[in-house]
């Protein structure tokens, strides 16, 4: 390898890793000063102070002081706020997470494919967000499961689980389970409408109850064969199924349904059939005509996280409008703004200005549909989504209000440890770059010196 | 015959100004924040519209009796935004091949012209328009000559009535050489470069052809004796591009293909446009020297290389700006996304790239790029009346656009969009 080469591959690693943001040690305080502080749950602080002890948030509040070493940020005014929540993604996993090989496919699970080394969690925290959820195509009427991830960038696939978020099931249902947009071996498969996308869930939750019984009849028999003392010879035990033992999960409310949809009546028939069957869905996915059925989705409780825009990309998509999100949340529906999108992640706060526009909600609400409505549609908003003492030090500080066209994500903290900062990176990079121009120079006055 | 025409034409105007409202022959705006882009921002100032064009811009104007007045208290006044990149009126929903009409099976398609499909009904002109956006080039896409674009206002009952230009430039997509492999594996990377050379090659055969076509057909019209070559629409669409008439749209992201694309427009004498130049920041002198402008694509985009940092979309528009090099904004690929064009602008502001700047790019850049800022891309006098009346800045995404101007005619603004959003609405709460 030629040396300058040599001095390239080290550059351009360090920067695709983003590594020049190496974290910062989390044992030490941290205490962010004189910022304009949006904390979701208690209004915004100006003038405001946060005091960061190890992972914690410890104290919000004004003129506040750290223990001897603590590492004080001067925000100079700009904002702060709490760390984005994507609740729909599909980045940080390894190769494709969209399993067609089989209707159904519950029992495949996200945490076996988790990617760490993927940049877009690096792109994502450039973009001010903390957590994502990440997820299983929508090829099917019952995929794979889903996790949350903090993203703790450099660190082990086990070490970005957000620990205690509940695992997700991810049902889709229209277009994409009937396959109606794709080509090759897909097209043959069954089924090819919305009557068939809701009958292969329902046949799955009638085979899962019959495996929950046919296992409690084993433990009914091997509790006999136990009490019988040798004389009731023991049962053999039934066939192991993942797949069945997901979607008792599911039946169990122990795995947390997020369903795709996008037409409303897929939604309401959905909902029907999950009241029959005692399943508790979370929240629909996109749901992108939810906003006709906002009665209906506040009256069984269920969240939908959407675009704020994103459509007419196939017919599903295309009864909507970018006001969708903003008038499903006006009638009390739970909203959150998703990227899907390994891009869009990192603008999203640009995404909920949109809502802002078309639509009229606050900007508070706005703000609340990045943060705490996805915290809680996850089932983590006891640990992340505003700015309050006791909560994860997850935090984003940006140039001007994040709903501004003009403003720019200036540094990302998770867990009390800043993974992105902006200052920082321009330094580094400017360096580097003056080092490769030095470099280039180098070998041009050998030459003359030859001469 | 000729009498009929214009009867039915007269008829045909009446019937659009009907449904326009019955436009009348003037139009005066009042009270108004005015940013003109050339020239000096004017507070509380007015402007006279007659006949479609800008009469007057200025402080002190009186309103004719006959003119519609519109009061703009508190409101600001731009000129509309030119779009120098979309597929506005080729495609509905992406999704169902029946509705997309921009992209022709086939390497070579230079003849082929968008103007011969554009939908003037199409959902999105009125959903692309929420913006600001008032004027737009639609693009053929696909293949190495996808065909000729034509710029048009975003209204209009028919294409001819929206045509700015029916022809307005043909298009290259120059080949990409592909991501290079890690370092040390030199000789790999030296392949791929070739492989795109050779393709590079390809191209200029391909308007080797094209020159000999045309050449022999000038011979043929003057020398009785020279058999003219059988007629080839592909070869004489190229003819406008070889003479250097017809400006050519060049699709470039790379920098050491943009190096490659300046050489082949130097040598091929082509009047070229450079759309994308993802990583233009890191030549931007080369594309300032060589005078070519660059359209840039939606900003809604990761880096192309992550060695180029995550910022570099915006960065490199910075970039190339600073050095001189005539840029404007696209909305991209995707009508349905079309008005996102001001954000896109607004996203390079908040990485560096100054206000005026970005405003011109939206306006009298694009304008000029397509030789038509006789016309458009600025408020002044004699100039098309295609204004943005909006609440505040139209790149912040929270400015409401209240009014459009196009062609002086006052724009219907309520779209699909509205029209599921009011019927909704209207849905009584439990």
């Amino acid at each position: 390898m030629k040396p300058r080469s040599f001095v390239k591959a080290i550059c351009a690693v360090a920067f695709f890793m983003g590594l020049f943001n190496l974290p910062l040690s989390a044992e030490n305080s941290i205490l962010l000063k004189n910022g304009r502080i949006i904390t979701v749950s208690g209004g915004t602080i100006s003038g405001g102070d946060i005091l960061i002890q190890g992972t914690k948030i410890a104290k919000v509040g004004k003129d506040l002081s750290g223990p001897a070493g603590t590492q004080v940020i001067d925000l100079n005014g700009r904002w702060v706020m709490p760390g984005i929540i994507d609740s729909h993604s599909h980045i940080a996993l390894e190769g494709d997470v969209n399993e067609m090989g089989d209707l159904i496919t519950a029992e495949v699970d996200c945490r076996d494919v988790i990617n760490p080394n993927d940049i877009n969690i690096f792109y994502a925290l450039t973009g001010g967000v903390t957590s994502i959820h990440t997820m299983h195509g929508s090829a099917n009427p019952i995929g794979g499961k889903g996790i949350v991830l903090k993203l703790r960038w450099g660190k082990s696939a086990r070490e970005l689980i957000f620990e205690g978020a509940p695992l997700t099931s991810k049902w889709a249902l229209g277009e994409n389970p009937k396959q109606s947009n794709a080509s090759g071996m897909g097209r043959a498969r069954y089924p090819k409408t919305r009557m068939g996308v809701e009958m292969a869930i329902r046949d799955q939750f009638e085979k899962a109850k019959d495996y929950q019984k046919q296992w409690a009849e084993y433990e009914r028999k091997a509790r006999a064969a136990r009490d019988s003392k040798g004389k009731i010879a023991p049962p053999l035990p039934p066939k192991k199924d993942f797949r069945l033992e997901t979607i008792a999960d599911i039946l169990s409310g122990k795995l947390w349904v997020r369903c795709h949809a996008y037409q409303s009546e897929e939604m309401l028939s959905i909902m029907r059939l999950c009241r029959e069957y005692g399943v508790k869905l979370v929240c629909f996915e996109h749901g992108l005509e939810g906003y006709r059925i906002t009665n209906e989705l506040v009256e069984y409780g269920v969240a939908v996280s959407t675009f704020a825009d994103s459509w007419a990309y196939k017919w599903e998509a295309y009864n909507t409008m970018p006001h969708a999100a903003a008038l499903c949340a006006k009638r009390g529906v739970l909203v959150a703004l998703n990227s899907d999108d390994a891009e869009r992640m990192r603008h999203l706060f640009n995404e909920a200005a949109k809502t802002v526009r078309f639509g009229g909600v606050s900007e508070d609400e706005a703000i609340r549909m990045l943060t705490i409505n996805p915290a809680k549609i996850l089932g983590i908003d006891q640990w992340v989504g505003t700015i309050e003492p006791g909560k994860d030090a997850d935090l984003t500080v940006f140039s001007q209000h994040p709903l501004d066209s003009f403003t720019v994500c200036e540094m990302t903290l998770v867990d009390g440890t800043i993974y992105f900062d902006r200052a920082r990176y321009l330094e580094e990079r400017k360096k580097a770059e003056d080092e490769e121009k030095k470099k280039q120079k180098e070998p041009e006055k050998k030459k003359g010196g030859e001469v | 015959m000729k009498k009929i025409t214009r009867l039915a034409a007269a008829i045909w105007v009446s019937s659009a100004a009907l449904f326009a409202g019955m436009e009348p022959a003037a139009l005066f705006i009042k009270n108004a924040t005015i940013v003109p882009v050339v020239g000096e921002k004017i507070e509380n100032g007015s402007i006279l519209v007659r006949d479609g064009k800008i009469q007057a811009v200025g402080k002190d104007l009186q309103a004719p009796a006959e003119a519609k007045v519109i009061d703009a208290s508190g409101l600001f006044v731009y000129p509309g935004f030119i779009d120098s990149y979309s597929h506005f009126g080729l495609a509905e929903i992406g999704a169902i091949p029946s509705t997309t009409d921009y992209r022709e099976m086939g390497k070579e398609n230079p003849e082929l012209r968008v103007a011969w499909a554009i939908n003037p009904h199409s959902v999105h002109f009125g959903t692309g328009r929420v913006t600001g956006t008032t004027t737009a080039l639609v693009a053929p896409a696909g293949g190495t000559f996808p065909g000729i674009s034509a710029l048009i206002k975003m209204d209009g009952w028919t294409f001819p009535e929206m045509a700015v230009k029916e022809v307005a430039t043909s298009f290259i997509n120059f080949p990409m050489t592909p991501r290079p492999p890690r370092e040390g594996v030199a000789a790999q990377k030296e392949a791929a470069e070739e492989v795109t050379s050779k393709l590079v090659e390809k191209i200029r055969d391909y308007l080797k052809e094209a020159r000999r076509y045309l050449e022999l057909k000038r011979l043929a019209a003057s020398d009785p004796s020279v058999k003219p070559p059988e007629t080839n629409a592909k070869y004489e669409a190229l003819g406008p591009v070889l003479e250097g008439n017809l400006p050519v749209i060049i699709s470039v992201e790379k920098a050491k293909d943009i190096e490659l694309a300046i050489k082949f427009v130097q040598e091929e004498k082509l009047k070229a446009i450079f759309r994308g130049c993802a990583q233009g920041y890191k030549v931007a002198e080369k594309i300032k020297e060589a005078g070519i402008p660059v359209i840039i694509d939606s900003l809604y985009v990761g880096p192309s290389e992550p060695e180029d940092g995550y910022d570099a979309p915006y960065r490199n528009v910075v970039e190339l700006a600073k050095a001189g090099v005539l840029i404007s904004f696209s909305s991209g690929d995707d009508p349905a996304q079309g008005k996102d064009l001001p954000y896109h602008a607004a996203k390079a502001v908040a990485f560096g790239l100054p206000h005026d700047e970005a405003l011109r790019a939206l306006t009298i850049n694009p304008a000029k790029i397509f030789g038509v800022d006789n016309r458009l891309g600025s408020i002044e006098k004699g100039k098309d009346a295609d204004l943005i009346i909006a609440t505040g800045d139209p790149l912040d995404i929270r400015t409401e656009v209240k009014q459009l101007i196009i062609n002086g005619r006052t724009i219907d603004m309520s779209n699909w969009w509205e029209t599921l959003y009011q019927k909704f609405k209207g849905r009584p709460e439990k």
